[in-house]
């Protein structure tokens, strides 16, 4: 496994308006993640953790400072080439799980692989026996339960195989048996090689991290 | 079932499907206005053209200077035209070699003191059969005196009457008689009453004049020489006139009727198109968080401008596609209505004759049309920023 950095972040800082105050979100921070890590962003409530996390994820352009994805500087980048880098190189999980109501379980898998024009059948149905919902193709998010819909959300973000998995608290609408089994999850997932990013609340789930990064007032304290 | 651009269209439209067939419906009736409308535009024209130019043997009209459709106006309001052709030119014409027939008539319309009923009369001679050669009498036959009358089918089914019956005319204070009914052709003639030339020309005070001479050539090749010649044998301020140019000027009186159906259909599609973005941008915004979440999985300006406007297209071509079919179904139906609205003359025939041109034409301007109300909501939801979206929820 190569070492460069699957997310680099150099010196970034997030700035934003809230009514006429300036929010500073993320401060002069730099992160190097490297391939197969399995790190936890912890930190209080308006911290920063989630804007640092949609900055690696290019969701956001930072203010001042360098984002790179697998070695690619992303400040140069146009809406369309970021596209591409998020359905290629990261796979999304938060809290609220996203899910198309009036689509299947099968077809909510899917729907990533669709933008990036790739067949994802044979991909789906592995995916959703990997989180245990092999024989709940055919229903709809609406007759799930919120942890099997967390699942779905899951195997929806691996879908296009992308070598990072950034998750916002992805235990934060679950009870506590539905996210052990997400968290289980995790670390299979990172058994198996795929780098996971986490921001959460969860202690359990930090504890299971190989590194955890403590942000607070947008800066790294540890 | 291969997950495609086209599943998710489709099952977007299934969350809100009352809101989606009704505004498909609202597309429906605008391209049914329009089928419509365009069926009545063409049937009119051919019917017109059919009865004027190729049913009839008529070839060309002499009648007096002035505008003959004008005076049609005033004669149809139950007005007696001022305009008036010598009868005495009819004997001349009938010496003309050209002229297979000459057809002298007397038109003229009488309506009721309290102003609810307009009759229409025709005097006529024989030669009423050379230029009507469409005419089937349903019972009866041709004048049997000289206050014989023949009835249109409509005029004889209103006032119940049988040949051989006697009709008073209170205008008048003269009773005819019934010498025959005519079978139903859908034109003017089926609510005209037609009675011999003189008996109409004294009914009115206007003995020896006519509202116009039709005529039919011999030979149709030569009908440029034998409208010099007729020319040159009526006086200077008789017009002679083409059965193609009559028809002409009856469908230029009827563009204004053509005008209104226009802005009608018209209005139909603005309703239409405010309706379809209204839907479509409504349908849009409630789903800011999952369009955000789809370009964070990487849906691109360019796939939801492909999504949104397949899920509008689906609307467009299922409203299009029923509007068509209804419209083309109802066309025959507004037709014989229009006929009742019509001041305009009234050919023989349908009115509305919707044709594969027609429905094309109307299916796909109702198509293109939903398919360019859907750019402004797609591109509402390309500019949807992820972050902006998910920071608010």
């Amino acid at each position: 496994m190569s070492n460069t950095p699957v997310v680099e972040l150099t010196d970034v800082s997030k700035h934003f308006h809230r009514g006429s105050e300036v929010v500073h979100a993320v401060q002069n921070v730099s992160l190097s993640i490297t391939p197969g890590e399995y790190v936890a962003i912890i930190g209080h409530s308006g911290s920063g953790k989630t804007t640092l996390m949609n900055l690696m994820g290019c969701l956001d352009r930072p203010t001042a400072g360098v984002v790179k994805v697998n070695g690619c500087e992303t400040a140069s980048l146009d809406e369309g080439r970021l596209a591409t880098v998020r359905t290629q190189s990261i796979g999304f999980v938060f809290q609220q799980f996203f899910l198309i109501p009036t689509l299947t379980v099968m077809e909510n898998v899917q729907l990533p692989a669709l933008f990036a024009k790739k067949e994802s059948a044979s991909r789906a149905r592995e995916l959703l026996e990997l989180v245990g919902l092999g024989k709940r193709t055919d229903h709809l998010p609406g007759q799930l339960s919120g942890g099997e819909m967390q699942r779905v959300a899951i195997a929806r973000s691996l879908i296009n195989s992308p070598p990072i998995l950034l998750a916002d608290e992805p235990t934060g609408n679950l009870d506590s048996r539905n996210a052990d089994t997400i968290m289980d999850l995790f670390q299979d997932l990172n058994r198996q090689g795929v780098t996971v990013v986490v921001v959460t609340h969860n202690h359990d789930l930090v504890k299971r991290c190989s590194r955890t990064v403590l942000i607070e007032d947008g800066s790294i304290r540890n | 079932m291969k997950m495609s651009f086209r599943t998710v269209a489709l099952s977007n439209l299934r969350r809100n499907p009352v809101r989606s067939i009704l505004t498909g419906l609202s597309l429906a009736v605008s391209a049914a206005t329009l089928c419509v409308v365009l069926s009545l535009d063409r049937g009119y024209s051919a019917a017109v053209t059919d009865e004027l130019v190729n049913k009839t043997g008529v070839h060309l009209y002499i009648t007096k200077e002035g505008c003959p459709i004008e005076a049609a106006s005033v004669i149809a309001q139950g007005g007696l035209s001022p305009l008036y052709v010598s009868e005495s030119i009819v004997e001349k014409l009938q010496s003309l070699p050209q002229l297979d027939a000459v057809f002298p008539f007397k038109l003229f319309a009488i309506t009721t003191e309290d102003g609810s009923r307009t009759d229409i009369f025709m005097g006529i001679t024989e030669a009423a059969r050379s230029v009507k050669p469409d005419w089937q009498y349903d019972n009866g036959g041709w004048f049997t005196s000289d206050t014989a009358v023949i009835l249109g089918a409509e005029l004889a089914r209103i006032e119940n009457l049988a040949v051989g019956e006697r009709m008073y005319s209170e205008h008048f204070r003269r009773e005819f008689v019934v010498s025959g009914i005519l079978k139903r052709s859908y034109s003017q003639d089926d609510g005209t009453i037609f009675l011999p030339l003189k008996t109409a020309q004294s009914l009115v005070g206007r003995e020896g004049k006519l509202s116009a001479v039709a005529v039919k050539l011999k030979d149709i090749s030569s009908l440029d020489a034998s409208r010099n010649l007729l020319r040159a044998s009526v006086p200077d301020d008789y017009f002679v006139i083409g059965s193609r140019e009559l028809s002409e000027g009856i469908l230029q009186f009827f563009s204004s009727t053509r005008a209104i159906m226009f802005v009608m259909v018209s209005v139909a599609f603005l309703i239409s198109i405010f309706g379809i973005v209204n839907t479509m941008l409504m349908a849009v915004l409630e789903r800011r968080k999952e369009i955000a979440y789809l370009k964070c999985v990487g849906a691109g300006a360019r796939d939801l401008l492909k999504l949104i406007s397949l899920e509008t297209l689906v609307i467009s071509i299922s409203g299009s596609a029923l509007g068509i079919v209804v419209g083309a179904l109802l066309s025959p139906a507004v037709g014989e209505f229009m006929r009742k609205l019509l001041v305009a003359y009234i050919p023989s025939g349908s009115i509305a004759r919707p044709d594969a041109g027609i429905v094309l034409f109307s299916f796909l301007s109702c198509s293109i049309i939903g398919l360019i109300c859907s750019l402004y909501p797609a591109v509402r939801a390309a500019r949807i920023v992820p972050m902006e979206v998910l920071r608010n929820e």
